[in-house]
């Protein structure tokens, strides 16, 4: 209750400042926690890019992967495209953006993919989910249900928004989705801002519910922004990604991969970042931060922008890739030298003891021009045990196949 | 030019592709802006904003207000403006030059930002101007559009 009188007090705060002219405006929520050495520091987030990439453009001759492995573009023309939900049959994938509005179609047709758009002028709908013939998407403002829509094209979809009970704020609001093994849609909300106390107690958290938006439930709290999380294929766990706060130099806090090994476990924003390190601006004497904080599985680097994960369960790669966790790292805008960039594997217990985190895809980022061309943001299994990668930055989606290297 | 519509000579070429597919997909703009772009492709939007990077910018409006000046001068060092928009505000990447920017659209495009209704780019540019009155976003604009 105390964080909450808090809250309240700063929002007052900033009403009294907003009508007394001549005294400064408080802090704008982004460069909260800012501090003075970084003031004038011009970082800022990577622009995106809007317009359409061929498959002919794209440098693939530049992507590293480990022996035996292939990478081709298995689709193109799919503007912002980030997380993929496969239709029931398989034959479809829907695709989820951010700024451009749309959420794409994917129909594999074997030795080529078409791409139609669903849905556009949305507000970042970048949740996609499909469970019982029905699509699901969630922008930050509206959820939307196509049903039948394999058989149905372009029937109307049924508006859900009133039903899911969306907060107000949208930084860090857009979406990641997934229907869990107990059939209810996982979602979470981010912390509306680089680093507060939340002005509300809807944030920061993940929930679920029943596909209709009944049964709202808290699973865990004190997550600044997951943007990806999958069920471990041994324990039924739920793993996600973390993106730790900015502004407090190159190094840190890292961003996190953690474990729910039951629900109910807080995860530390704003107090506690990485394994234990207290906030500086918001556990300023705070004497225990990090108690009661489950710490991550392990940090998964600095300003990384850790984003989708899949554990792999497919049987064409190597067995040493059996239950692995496939993490895509869409790379660091708040940091001098660039980071991230590239697809690991997480190699862990199935309590999450002994990490071990190992490059897989790389080759995205120039590390001398300090500049990047690419983004993986997502990572898919098809029925064959290739796995699709989305890039957001160009729009396409890479299928990687293994096949015994020719000695 | 007609109230509410951006001088668009000099702005950076990702700013610029961002804006007109923003505009051709509904998300921004006008409806008559919309109209004209329909069926342009995208590559005929990259090569349209090579072209507009490539112009001169604006020259600033007329006639200063001193105060509004100084004030909105002031708002903008203490919110950092120019960390992302550039220290002459001429803008980089994928951030427009506000420098000379009309004044009226300039004051339209904040206030959008924070009603939420400019939906499209990155909630960033929403979150800096939070907590910033509307009489100081107005003094922002009047600044900024007359900035050299
Ligand atoms: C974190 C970087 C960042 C900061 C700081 C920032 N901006 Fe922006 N600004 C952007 C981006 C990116 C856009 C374009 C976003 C879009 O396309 O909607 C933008 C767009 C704008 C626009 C719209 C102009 C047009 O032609 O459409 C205005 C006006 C503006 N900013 C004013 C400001 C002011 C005033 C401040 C300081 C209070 C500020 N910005 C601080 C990144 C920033």
């Amino acid at each position: 209750m105390i964080k909450f009188a808090f809250a309240t007090a700063t929002l007052a705060f900033s009403v009294s400042f907003a009508l007394a002219q001549d005294k400064p405006a408080p802090p704008p929520m982004w460069q909260q926690g800012r501090p003075a050495s970084l003031a004038d520091s011009k970082l800022a987030p990577n622009p995106g890019k809007m317009t359409e990439t061929q498959a002919s453009e794209v440098p693939l001759d530049k992507l590293k992967l480990p022996k035996g492995f292939k990478v081709e573009v298995w689709a193109a023309g799919l503007v912002g495209g980030r997380a993929m939900a496969f239709s029931d049959s398989g034959k479809k994938i829907y695709v989820g953006t951010r700024g451009i509005g749309r959420v794409y179609e994917v129909t594999d047709a074997g030795d080529k993919r078409t791409v139609r758009v669903v849905v556009d002028k949305l507000n970042q709908p970048s949740g996609v989910a499909f469970q019982g013939g029905s699509l699901y998407v969630m922008a930050i403002d509206k959820v939307l249900r196509y049903d039948g829509i394999e058989d149905k094209p372009s029937g109307a979809p049924v508006d859900m928004t009133k039903a899911f009970d969306l907060p107000p704020e949208q930084h860090h609001n857009w979406k990641y989705l997934a229907f869990g093994p107990d059939k209810k849609l996982y979602v979470p909300f981010g912390g509306p801002c680089n680093i507060c106390e939340p002005p509300t107690k809807e944030y920061a958290q993940l929930r679920r519910y029943n596909p209709d938006g009944t049964g709202k439930e808290v699973i865990a709290t004190g997550i600044r922004n997951t943007q990806g999380f999958d069920w471990h294929p041994k324990t039924g766990e739920i793993w996600f990604t973390d993106h730790g706060r900015d502004w407090l130099g190159d190094n840190g806090p890292e961003d996190e991969l953690n474990r729910i090994s039951k629900p109910g476990l807080f995860f530390g924003f704003p107090y506690c970042h990485a394994k234990g390190i207290p906030d500086p601006d918001v556990a300023k004497g705070k004497k225990d931060a990090c108690k009661d904080v489950t710490l991550p599985v392990t940090t998964m680097g600095p300003h990384a922008a850790v984003m989708g994960i899949k554990f792999y369960t497919g049987d064409m790669f190597p067995k040493e890739y059996q239950g692995v966790a496939f993490i895509a790292r869409k790379g660091s805008w708040n940091r001098t030298k660039k980071f991230g960039y590239d697809v690991v594997t997480v190699k862990a217990t199935a309590d999450g003891k002994n990490p071990k985190i190992t490059p897989f895809m790389t080759g995205f980022m120039d590390p001398k021009a300090n500049s990047f061309w690419g983004r993986p943001a997502y990572i898919s299994q098809l029925k064959d045990g290739s796995l699709l990668v989305s890039d957001e930055q160009l729009g396409v989606i890479y299928r990687i196949s293994y096949g015994a290297p020719k000695k | 030019m007609t109230a509410g519509i951006p001088s668009i000579a000099a702005q950076p070429k990702i700013f610029t592709e961002n804006y007109l597919v923003m505009t051709r997909e509904g998300i921004r703009g006008n409806d008559a802006m919309q109209g004209l772009l329909k069926s342009v492709p995208d590559r005929e939007i990259v090569a349209l904003a090579v072209y507009f990077s490539k112009l001169t910018a604006r020259k600033p409006d007329g006639a200063v207000d001193k105060t509004l000046f100084a004030r909105g001068k002031q708002v903008a060092a203490q919110n950092r403006c120019a960390t992302c928009h550039e220290r002459d505000f001429r803008g980089r990447e994928q951030m427009p030059r506000l420098a000379g920017q009309r004044e009226d659209f300039l004051a339209e495009a904040m206030l959008a930002y924070r009603q939420y209704r400019r939906p499209g780019g990155d909630t960033l540019m929403a979150a800096a101007l939070y907590g910033i009155s509307e009489p100081d976003l107005k003094a922002l604009a009047h600044y900024l559009s007359r900035v050299k």
